[in-house]
């Protein structure tokens, strides 16, 4: 669960504001872990997502002054993580093309995928791997809806300010992300247990 | 409600996130709607197994070794920022120096001394055709950080 903008948020940031490299640190330690686990969310790869989590505090140093207090430091943080990620991916799918188009590889429905999501799964049971690699393929916005509501535990609230939504579209978002889940499991094989 | 209005309420009834004037509501077209009940269902099921999905953690070593990564990577950021700006002011002043003194022997040629004139001309309308570029790129870039 992501922690709430505190007052010591609010003082972190302005002491990091002035180059107090501790109070950086202190922000870093404080939200590294839901940081990571978003970006793992995202990417579907540990490496990357540690790289890619880290990358977005650096970032967030480094753009400091043009936070606004008025808002939320993790919605901050998170825009600018969620864009890295995106960026990750376009790359990573551009590289997956340029690769299939060298092998010349007959079937194209077939996504070679460069990081192997269900390693990142504490169960490893089939099913779940199954739903991973569902997750996986859904497009960015609705991959990034469930693993917001489904992984971090966020409210509808929070996801709302976190996204900069209405309410309205968190719903929406969501009941067309899960009933696209829905749809691509049922037409998968092996998934009897979810078939509805 | 039709069952178009009601699906996105569905998924705030689902997670328990509905104020009671809705939620009444929705039970009341579930109990109607026997489309929707098995959409619900089917959704409750999804649910229950994502509910179950957790991602595996990272070693304690890996977090303990967070911050340093972090660090590193600004500091050598902040290193080859000030090793940039170093070399820039080095070079600039060199190529004044080299200018000036090529430009102002009366022993150089006239032909070279026009030629490498030309050569640095153009070099400086390519850095600056390259500066303009960047900036309109960094003004117009869709992912750069964004701002709220």
């Amino acid at each position: 669960m992501v922690q709430r903008m505190t007052d010591e948020d609010s003082d972190l940031i302005l002491m990091s504001k002035k180059g107090r490299m501790e109070a950086f640190r202190k922000l870093v330690e404080k939200y590294k872990k839901p940081a990571f686990f978003m970006a793992l969310g995202l990417v579907g790869n540990r490496d990357d997502a540690y790289d890619l989590s880290q990358e977005a505090f650096i970032r967030v140093y480094r753009n400091l002054s043009r936070f606004n207090p008025r808002h939320r430091f993790f919605s901050w943080f998170y825009a600018i993580l969620s864009n890295l990620c995106k960026n990750h991916l376009r790359g990573r799918q551009v590289r997956e093309e340029y690769v299939r188009d060298r092998q010349n590889t007959a079937d194209c429905g077939h996504q070679e995928n460069a990081a192997p999501g269900p390693d990142i799964l504490l169960e490893q049971d089939e099913a779940s791997r199954r739903l991973w690699q569902e997750i996986e393929r859904l497009p960015f916005e609705f991959r990034e809806i469930i693993v917001l509501k489904n992984f971090q535990g966020l409210s509808y609230k929070e996801i709302s300010a976190m996204l900069d939504i209405p309410m309205g579209t968190v719903m929406s978002r969501l009941y067309h992300a899960r009933k696209k889940l829905k749809d691509n499991l049922q037409t998968a094989d092996g998934m009897r247990a979810y078939e509805v | 409600m039709k069952c178009e209005e009601i699906r996105p309420w569905l998924m705030a009834y689902l997670d328990g996130e509905i104020e009671q004037r809705e939620k009444s509501e929705v039970e009341k077209h579930l109990a109607d709607c026997e489309s929707c009940r098995r959409e619900y269902e089917s959704f409750a099921r999804l649910k229950e197994v994502t509910n179950r999905m957790r991602f595996a953690d990272l070693s304690d070593q890996l977090w303990a070794g967070y911050w340093k990564g972090v660090y590193r990577r600004i500091e050598r950021g902040t290193g080859w920022i000030f090793l940039s700006i170093g070399a820039i002011i080095l070079l600039a002043f060199g190529a004044y120096q080299f200018f000036k003194e090529l430009l102002t022997d009366p022993h150089v040629s006239l032909v070279v001394k026009v030629g490498v004139s030309a050569c640095a001309f153009g070099a400086i309308v390519l850095l600056v055709s390259i500066i303009r570029e960047r900036l309109f790129l960094f003004r117009t870039e869709r992912y750069r950080e964004v701002e709220r």
